[in-house]
């Protein structure tokens, strides 16, 4: 029997599996323990099953003809490839990410509770500038005024999480508008638990398939007061057409409730209801996966044809939820992430465990001199955009590219943002018939309800292709299952809160920087390119 | 002064119509020169009517009807009493427009939105009718105020809602709330917050230029524009009317543009199409006032609002909207995912 990890390169990059000294972390021992047990035959054939199944279920995805993720004519149907090799977090290590990623949410949902039904004290205070928010266009004064019962506005958040050279997690992006990519966690659990049995033998995996019943329960949790214990929850679906039709099935399905789409519902004297072969039935919680804009074209778009005319106005007297609230675009600015440390500290009394991205603000005339002098080592973004669109990445950009650059942000300063380089964590793949590394970032799942709790999993993004260091799924990018472990009964847990905010905690040996040797800088920027989408 | 203020508009459709949501911003409010004193909105067929406030501090009355119905009337009746308003006496320097809480709190205004974009030639008039007063806020945003009276003629009918300022301008034709969507976006384009607001005016004339009888003038909705003056507060101006906004003109609120005060904005699902004909009626409560004082009943055209159409319309059936379109939306939902499909 082969031994997989044996002759499997670091290259100077931090390593999820491997420690700098090339030796195994802790808890990849038992994945790789069952890995020498299966020869590449074993392997191949647990692909082929799997290809099979993805297929059989339907679980695609739609490539667009362009980078920028722009809907191109003729998407093609994919599946997203699941590499074999299993991401594991163990549970110190999730531990530290969970708290952080529930201070993180618990905050975005005050700030946004603050901003559109709170009077803005943030801004009273002199915490965030009020022209940032208002200016932002994500800011959405539709929303003011409309109740959110708990203030749990971001009721799914997506928070782009990646690892540095050091082996730091640190927020790359907060996605508090309609995050997806949760059915993939569950699907990937399940297909490795079908062509792999064998490498959960030993280990304590938390499940991730309970992911319905717990966003049920958080969207039973904020139905407006009127609609008592049990709340009718639909998911509000913009259409087949969709690129993520796949997952609204899916949700709607895993709890158990209707899958709708805008003319399935009507309003009646404020009040949503959904047409039903019995008539009509009061709906009270709506888990939208359509756009602001197109929510209700009284109010928004004239010309949506997905919406609900009248919705905003329900939402409004407080007779339905709209799940994830409107408005919550403004908190996804790339200008307004750069203070949620501060609005941790301000709302929580807290420091952030999780730090962000080093980030420059570009309309300060000091950090933007700074950024100007080093555009070439910098990535510059748009802080609109999502998806990598319009990213500038210093070391990859040509003169013209870089000239042109500095002319926008001359031009708009508000507009943009600069960030540091982050050199993403690798972790082992299969490729062929050996381990190599690739490229990895990491989207937890984080649900607001009665409180704020964290799937223990998420959807480990990885660059597959050779060559290309770029996570997305239409080019070439792919997934990785992805174990949280369960807490050893027999070890006592001891996450000491006053350690270092972004430091891993855990059984991790930190590597050291990267020297004149290591990657291209290059490399690194399409590796940051890619894992923002 | 006192008003009562009759807001009617009548939708007939020319085939029955199954559903309508309507949202109407139709409300005087109430500020430091005027109070509301009475309101009340009625609408045919019976509609339940949710009010509230929205984030520009306007009334809103919100309300559907859900059963097949040939037309929809809606009336709101306010009684309201004005003052005149004072102007600015000091002179102020326009660098204090540039200081950071000034902008900080008025940073809306200065936006653009589709109504308020200038063009080049627009910015370019605005700059050379600011440098023409000198470094002074009031002068500068009244010398943009009769710029615009100045440079377009009154015209109903001549432009849509959707139109740019820059084709308004070139146009050199258009109703009030070109004339204060133009006055907004020369303001902004130099730096002065300013914000269109929506109203009412009592005129000695009623829309077709027939005197006011008994007090009373049916007309339709107004627009005009408000500057904001550091250290003073906001300016009204009605460059349709060559005059500042005073105790003749009632305020319904003010937003970035248009689209954020529209009087009444909704859709209705059926095959027809429908009129709309809407008026105001506005008749003065104590006569006697009118006459005294330094202040003079507008004469002028009376601005008004073409109507509160072109209402956002969905019909099903009828190829409104076509499947490719919804296909087209379906696509564009920002699911900000794992495929590379966010935008």
């Amino acid at each position: 029997m082969p031994g997989w990890f044996e002759g499997y390169e670091l290259e100077g990059w931090f390593d999820e599996a491997v420690t700098a000294d090339g030796g195994l972390r802790d808890h990849y021992r038992s994945v790789a323990d069952a890995l020498d047990e299966l020869d590449l035959e074993a392997l191949a054939r647990a692909e082929r099953r799997r290809d099979a199944a993805f297929r059989t279920q339907g679980i695609t995805f739609t490539v667009y003809g362009d980078d920028d993720g722009t809907p191109a004519a003729g998407g093609i149907e994919r599946t997203f490839p699941m590499d074999l090799i299993p991401r594991v977090i163990p549970a110190d290590e999730w531990s530290f990410l969970e708290s952080g990623l529930v201070q993180r949410v618990t905050a975005l949902n005050r700030f946004l509770d603050d901003l559109y039904v709170g009077g803005m004290q943030i801004v009273k205070d002199g915490v965030v500038p009020r022209w940032l928010l208002i200016s932002s266009d994500g800011f959405t004064p539709e929303a003011f005024g409309v109740p959110v019962p708990l203030g749990a506005r971001c009721l799914v958040a997506g928070i782009d999480v990646v690892r540095d050279e050091h082996g730091s997690y640190r927020v790359l992006e907060d996605n508090l508008r309609c995050p997806s990519g949760i059915s993939y966690v569950v699907e990937n659990r399940a297909a490795l638990t079908r062509v792999l049995p064998q490498l959960f033998a030993s280990e304590r995996v938390q499940p991730v398939d309970q992911y319905g019943s717990m966003l049920l329960h958080a969207l039973q949790r904020v139905g407006p007061p009127a609609a008592g214990d049990s709340p009718t929850v639909v998911v509000l679906t913009p259409g087949i057409h969709n690129s993520a039709y796949f997952e609204h099935v899916f949700l709607a399905s895993q709890m158990g409730v209707e899958l709708v789409e805008g003319r399935d519902l009507v309003v009646e004297d404020h009040v949503v209801h959904m047409r039903t072969t019995q008539g009509l039935r009061r709906v009270d919680v709506i888990y939208r996966r359509i756009d602001d804009d197109y929510l209700d074209p009284v109010v928004f778009r004239p010309d949506s044809a997905l919406g609900v005319p009248g919705l905003m106005a329900a939402a409004r007297a407080g007779n339905v939820t709209i799940a994830n609230a409107v408005g919550n675009g403004v908190a996804d600015d790339k200008a307004v992430y750069a203070y949620v440390p501060e609005m941790i500290r301000y709302y929580l009394g807290e420091e952030p465990i999780l730090g962000n991205v080093p980030t420059y603000l570009l309309w300060d005339p000091e950090q933007r001199e700074l950024v100007l002098d080093r555009l070439d080592q910098l990535v510059v973004k748009p802080v609109a955009e999502a998806g990598g669109y319009g990213l500038v990445i210093g070391p990859h950009a040509t003169d013209a590219e870089l000239a042109e650059v500095r002319q926008q942000i001359q031009d708009d300063p508000r507009n943009y943002i600069a960030q540091e380089l982050v050199a993403l964590s690798r972790h082992p793949c299969l490729v062929e018939d050996h381990l190599e590394g690739r490229h990895v970032d990491f989207r937890p799942f984080v649900l607001s309800g009665q409180q704020v709790e964290v799937v223990p999993g998420g959807l480990t993004r990885v660059a597959l292709r050779r060559g290309s260091l770029v996570v997305n799924s239409s080019q070439g990018g792919g997934s990785k299952d992805t174990w949280v472990l369960a807490p050893d009964p027999a070890v006592e847990q001891d996450l000491d809160a006053e350690s270092e905010p972004t430091v891993v905690v855990t059984s991790g040996v930190r590597t050291p920087g990267l020297d004149a040797d290591g990657p291209d800088p290059a490399e690194v920027a399409d590796a940051v390119l890619g894992s923002t989408s | 002064m006192r008003f009562d203020v009759r807001y009617r508009t009548v939708f007939a459709y020319d085939a029955p119509v199954s559903e309508s949501q309507n949202e109407l911003r139709a409300c005087p409010t109430t500020n430091d020169h005027q109070r509301l004193l009475d309101y009340r909105v009625t609408v045919q067929p019976n509609a339940r009517v949710f009010s509230s406030i929205d984030a520009w501090g306007t009334r809103v009355d919100a309300f559907g009807i859900r059963r097949p119905h040939e037309t929809m009337t809606v009336v709101a009746e306010a009684a309201v009493e004005t003052r005149p308003n004072p102007m600015p006496a000091a002179v102020l320097r326009t660098e204090s427009l540039r200081r950071e809480d000034f902008v900080d709190a008025h940073i809306e205004y200065l936006q653009r939105d589709r109504h308020t974009d200038p063009g080049e030639h627009v910015t370019r008039v605005a700059r050379e009718q600011v440098a023409l007063v000198g470094p002074d806020v009031v002068g500068a945003v009244l010398s943009i105020h009769r710029y615009v009276g100045s440079s377009l003629r009154y015209v109903p009918g001549v432009t849509d809602v959707g139109v740019s300022v820059d084709d308004v301008f070139a146009g050199g034709e258009g109703v009030c709330q070109d004339y204060a969507h133009l006055a907004v976006a020369m303001c902004r384009s130099v730096g002065i917050p300013a914000r269109y607001v929506s109203g009412y005016l009592f005129t000695d004339h009623d829309a077709v230029g027939a005197p006011a009888e008994a007090d009373s003038v049916v007309v339709q909705t107004h627009a005009w524009f408000e500057a904001a003056i550091p250290g003073w507060g906001w300016l009204g101006l009605d460059p349709t009317n060559g005059q500042a906004a005073g105790e003749y003109h009632v305020k319904i609120g003010h937003g970035r543009s248009y689209d954020d005060v529209q009087p009444l904005r909704g859709v209705y699902l059926g095959p027809g199409a429908s009129i709309v004909s809407p008026e105001v009626e506005i008749r003065r409560v104590q006569p006697a006032d009118l006459w005294r004082g330094a202040s003079q009943v507008p004469s002028a055209p009376v601005g008004s609002v073409p109507a509160d159409l072109p209402l956002g319309v969905r019909r099903h059936g009828g190829g409104h909207p076509s499947g490719s379109s919804i296909r087209q939306q379906q696509l564009q939902q920002q699911q900000s995912g794992p495929s590379g499909s966010g935008r």
